[in-house]
């Protein structure tokens, strides 16, 4: 078939990494290069030890090379994430994190571990972070019904994780209300 | 093209290091883009731009705004010919030229590396149309005879698709024939008949699933299946039936996510 099958519900966590890879990061580059027309835009010139913005993708691919280091985005680090975590803890709603954070964190923390300070701090604070938004989407659960559920500030890799129960849920919900001539989906 | 430099950039060609001159004649002598020059850096005050948080969209972005709609939506959604076709010679483009500085033998270090960057990126935009065709390839292919009966899907296909889709319709019903429909009576041989309490036998589209909706933009009020009605600021993600965002996703004032 056109689409293999583990496809056609959702999309998939390596195609969410793949979208947010087109993110830009900061970098120092450790080597010189022009300015340079990409698809998606125009980047560089790269003149060391200038800072300069590029994707995620390149950034990485130059990393890999050891020809840059990544400057972590603002709020990746202990004390932005620490204080979320507190919020997240204390406060009854989800707060507020850039679309694709768990992306970009886990694509950042893997290949430029030694761009951060205590990475493993970084990592297990982001580990609860995402614990801590797990109950949320769960608790959230017992307010879904046909209609409508807003979910204000849940991320683009938390939507995924919760889409394929969601959209069950609400689907067997919807049916219970339909028209009683109205037939149930194949 | 595919180096194209921020030709006003002042230090252009002062702190040019060994690999410069060569792509510089190439870009100027290259034909012009027809692509938006704002996101290429070459506008006369363009400054040193970051497409992403300054310009508006790019036909990247766009297409993946797309892709992750149709592989989101259950119903086949509007056909993006022109931006595909924009994408697919932006593509030619940049392979030709990655084509013409590798047969290039001066070539320095310096340039095959940022032809390898081109190259990666070629990949990466191939994949998500590939994945995007594909997509709508699948619900084309598992919707074929409800395309056919109706029009107004087949508006929304492109005339390969469209073309497709009537190919695909015509061997599935053929076989069905060949291999059942022809030894039942003739009353019975039809698809279309409507059995009571039977899934119908042409699959279509389920309007009503569930899909994450995010509004780009404060969106006007729709009606909800409870009979309420809603109104997405900008920002927010509904989890809602398909059909209640439908309109919202043709005006792009929504995207699924």
């Amino acid at each position: 078939m056109a689409l293999p099958a583990s496809l056609r519900a959702s999309a998939i966590p390596a195609e969410l990494e793949l979208i947010a890879s087109e993110h830009l990061v900061e970098i120092v580059p450790l080597v010189a290069m022009e300015r340079t027309a990409f698809i998606s835009g125009a980047y560089g010139p790269l003149r060391p030890p200038q800072k300069c913005k590029i994707p995620i993708w390149m950034a990485t691919n130059l990393k890999m090379k050891k020809k840059c280091h990544i400057v972590p985005p603002q709020w990746l680090n202990i004390e932005y994430l620490q204080e979320r975590l507190s919020r997240e803890t204390s406060h009854p709603e989800f707060s507020e994190m850039p679309f694709r954070f768990a992306e970009i964190a886990k694509v950042l923390l893997d290949v430029a571990s030694d761009d951060f300070q205590n990475p493993d701090k970084i990592r297990s604070l982001l580990k609860d972070i995402r614990e801590a938004r797990q109950a949320k989407s769960r608790e959230g659960l017992s307010q879904l019904d046909h209609s409508e559920l807003s979910l204000p500030n849940l991320c683009a890799m938390e939507i995924n994780e919760i889409r394929p129960f969601f959209v069950r849920a609400m689907g067997v919900l919807t049916q219970f209300v339909k028209d009683p001539e109205a037939r149930p989906p194949e | 093209m595919m180096m194209d430099f921020d030709w006003d950039d002042p230090n252009g060609g002062l702190d040019e290091p060994i690999a410069g001159p060569s792509f510089i004649e190439r870009a100027r002598n290259a034909p012009d883009d027809d692509d938006d020059l704002r996101l290429w850096g070459g506008g006369p005050d363009a400054p040193n731009i970051i497409p992403q948080e300054v310009a508006e969209e790019t036909s990247l972005q766009k297409l993946t705004r797309y892709w992750m709609n149709e592989r989101h939506a259950p119903d086949i959604l509007p056909a993006q010919e022109t931006l595909l076709g924009r994408l697919l010679d932006h593509i030619r483009k940049q392979s030709d030229d990655v084509q013409l500085l590798r047969a290039d033998p001066d070539a320095s270090e310096d340039e095959h590396f940022r032809i390898m960057l081109v190259q990666t990126e070629i990949e990466r935009v191939k994949f998500v149309i590939r994945s995007y065709m594909r997509t709508r390839l699948h619900k084309i292919e598992k919707y074929a005879k409800h395309i056919n009966m109706t029009e107004s899907l087949q508006q929304r296909l492109s005339k390969g698709e469209l073309e497709h889709a009537r190919t695909y319709a015509k061997l599935v019903d053929s076989h069905f024939v060949s291999s059942v429909l022809q030894s039942l009576p003739e009353e019975q041989r039809a698809l279309d008949d409507e059995v009571p309490f039977m899934p119908p036998m042409i699959s279509k589209p389920d309007l009503k699933r569930p899909v994450f909706a995010h509004a780009r933009q404060a969106c006007p009020p729709v009606r909800l299946p409870d009979g309420s009605t809603m109104e997405m600021e900008k920002g927010q993600i509904s989890l809602t039936p398909y059909e209640v965002i439908e309109q919202l996703l043709f005006r792009e004032e929504v995207e699924l996510v």
